[in-house]
């Protein structure tokens, strides 16, 4: 379970901050005050971490404390690095501080990337471990209860922000290529530290996961996708498994360690138009290419689901085709027979057209009908973004419109009292000193009690 | 990487606890980095250091002038808090390792950034 709770965060929380940090930008990124008040609260000479720090925005704020900035994502650090901050490389769960040796730390927009309950307790009680007692932390969590948005379930996949980067795609135009998808979509829901805008970047990205992007990187289109899947499929770290595990975490509607060893799976319908796939520009590539196993391939149908529990909308039910992964479904599922069924419950990823969705526009059509998207991109995106006009503008989707499943992100969002909650119950050593709700986040303080670990 | 960060970091590799501390530097480039002073903010780090462990890092980097402990009236030394305020903050480690003491698992330090991130071999239980 652990292991597919840190496959699932490789690929839809590393893997996309390493993709699009090239393209990140600070001014996407706002610095909450409040956290701000925090630092420039902490006495002068105290020693900080701010455990996910993604650029350091937050590295400055107050030069009378050394602060410390610690990101999984290197290339953010490498960012962070170049503004003139001490950071490092490092792991929530296993963080490299000897004990009690911080007076605070930060963690905004961290600990809702963690996909099971257990992990969030995990690197809680982590950054306890490294508090002096008396040391203050400070936690920011997206919030599932937003004024302007509805999340259907805890556990989603959000589509990245392309708003920004489209600029950097405008002019792929080699022959042969169609144009890059830029397909803006509403601003990042919330804001943390690492926050990126999202880029039109072909989801064949993830595939080259173990690989850092430099900034050369060039958007792919759906023709370079078909070639390199067919490459990607016979790795294990292959587009088609990727996709697959990609496939699996959309059909869960609970966080890993309430659904994953259940049976309740999606069923993946057999792709039906391949060569509708290739002339797309969605960007998942039928499995045919892929060394998967030879059976019955099925698209995935998301019709008969339940329709209003989903927080992405689908938008041709009917022709949602989806490569099937048995490979990964069996990585993930355990027995899984290269089938998946429905997970009953409701899937965080299932279509549906709620009337929630204030997403802009109707159904984006691909050139051949049966390859038009599986997902439009989902209303509740931003959580503390106080533009309610900021839409994804379906319309400007073209045929070659990429998918917006690329760097998907990874979010358990917060209900009110649960973060309090996971402190109280599961993290003596820390009481909690304040708690409330920020901008869409729910945030705590808590301190570190005397005597202990 | 700055010398007051590696007075913080211990390895984390499985099994090693409080014996990873403090971890062995070598470093292949350094860079002395001007940091403005101020005597208030050293002072107040003093206590937090773990001497042995700078010590031993300053030692391998082959600083000199670096005070061995903290000496009587030590927040209004200036001499003295101009050396620690050069040992902690201006000192800069480009490139090099960190090793665990315990298990030898070195951390490289590139660019200034340590990285210190276990393999999913190492991390596993």
């Amino acid at each position: 379970m652990d292991h597919e709770a840190a496959q699932l965060e490789k690929q839809h929380v590393h893997d996309v901050y390493e993709s699009t940090a090239p393209y990140f930008s600070d001014l996407q990124s706002k610095a909450w005050p409040r956290v701000r008040q925090f630092l420039q609260e902490q006495k002068p000479g105290s020693l900080i971490a701010d455990i996910g720090c993604g650029t350091g925005k937050y590295l400055k704020v107050n030069s009378q404390v050394y602060t410390l900035g610690c990101d999984y994502c290197g290339p953010l650090v490498e960012i962070a690095r170049s503004r003139g901050c001490e950071v490092m490389v490092c792991d929530n769960l296993q963080l490299p501080f000897r004990d009690q040796g911080l007076d605070a730390i930060i963690s905004i927009g961290v600990i809702h990337h963690f996909s099971t309950k257990q992990r969030r307790i995990r690197a809680i009680k982590e950054m306890a471990r490294v508090l002096v007692p008396g040391g203050q932390l400070m936690i920011y969590v997206w919030a599932m209860e937003q004024k302007n948005r509805h999340f259907e379930k805890q556990d989603v996949l959000v589509p990245w922000n392309r708003a920004l980067c489209s600029r950097l795609f405008a002019d792929s135009s080699q022959p042969g290529r169609k144009q890059p998808c830029v397909h803006p979509e509403r601003s990042q829901p919330y804001h943390p530290p690492c926050s990126v805008c999202s880029c039109s970047v072909c989801f064949q990205e993830q595939c080259h996961s173990q690989r850092s992007h430099s900034l050369d990187y060039e958007p792919l289109m759906a023709g370079m996708c078909c070639a390199d899947v067919s490459k990607g499929g016979e790795e294990e770290n292959g587009f088609s498994n990727t996709l697959g595990r990609s496939f699996r975490s959309w059909f869960f509607s609970r966080s890993l360690d309430e659904s994953t060893l259940r049976k309740q799976i999606e069923r993946v319908r057999p792709l039906k138009n391949t060569e509708g796939w290739a002339q797309s520009t969605i960007s998942i590539q039928p499995s045919t290419h892929a060394s998967l196993d030879s059976g019955p391939q099925e698209p995935f149908s998301t019709r008969e689901q339940n329709l209003d529990e989903d927080v992405f909308v689908e938008t041709s039910q009917k022709q949602l085709e989806w490569p099937r992964a048995p490979a990964t479904m069996k990585h993930l599922c355990g027995d899984q027979q290269g089938e998946v069924r429905r997970n009953g419950d409701g899937n965080f990823l299932e279509g549906a057209n709620t009337s929630e969705n204030d997403m802009n526009a109707g159904d984006v059509e691909e050139g051949p009908p049966s390859a038009s998207r599986i997902l439009r991109r989902i209303s509740a995106l931003d959580s503390t973004d106080s533009n309610p006009e900021e839409t994804i503008s379906v319309e400007d989707q073209q045929p070659h419109v990429l998918d917006s499943r690329a760097f998907m992100r990874y979010y358990h969002v917060f209900r009110e009292g649960e973060l309090y909650g996971l402190l109280k119950e599961h993290v003596a050593e820390l009481h909690v000193l304040t708690s409330g709700n920020d901008h869409g986040n729910w945030c705590i303080i808590a301190e570190k009690k005397d005597n202990c670990d | 990487m700055k010398l007051l960060t590696h007075n913080l970091l211990s390895s984390h590799v499985r099994g090693v606890g409080p014996r990873g501390f403090p971890l062995r530097l070598q470093a292949t480039e350094v860079r002395i980095n001007p940091v403005e002073f101020n005597p208030d903010f050293v002072a107040r780090m003093i206590p937090k250091v773990e001497w042995a462990a700078l010590l031993e890092a300053a030692d391998t980097l082959h600083l000199v002038e670096v005070p061995k402990g903290p000496i009587e009236g030590y927040e209004h030394d200036e001499k003295f808090l101009r050396q620690m305020h050069h040992v902690l903050l201006e000192v800069d480690v480009l490139e090099g390792t960190l090793q665990c003491p315990e298990s030898g698992r070195l951390f490289p330090i590139n660019r200034g950034i340590p990285n210190m991130l276990l393999s999913d071999e190492e991390t596993k239980t």
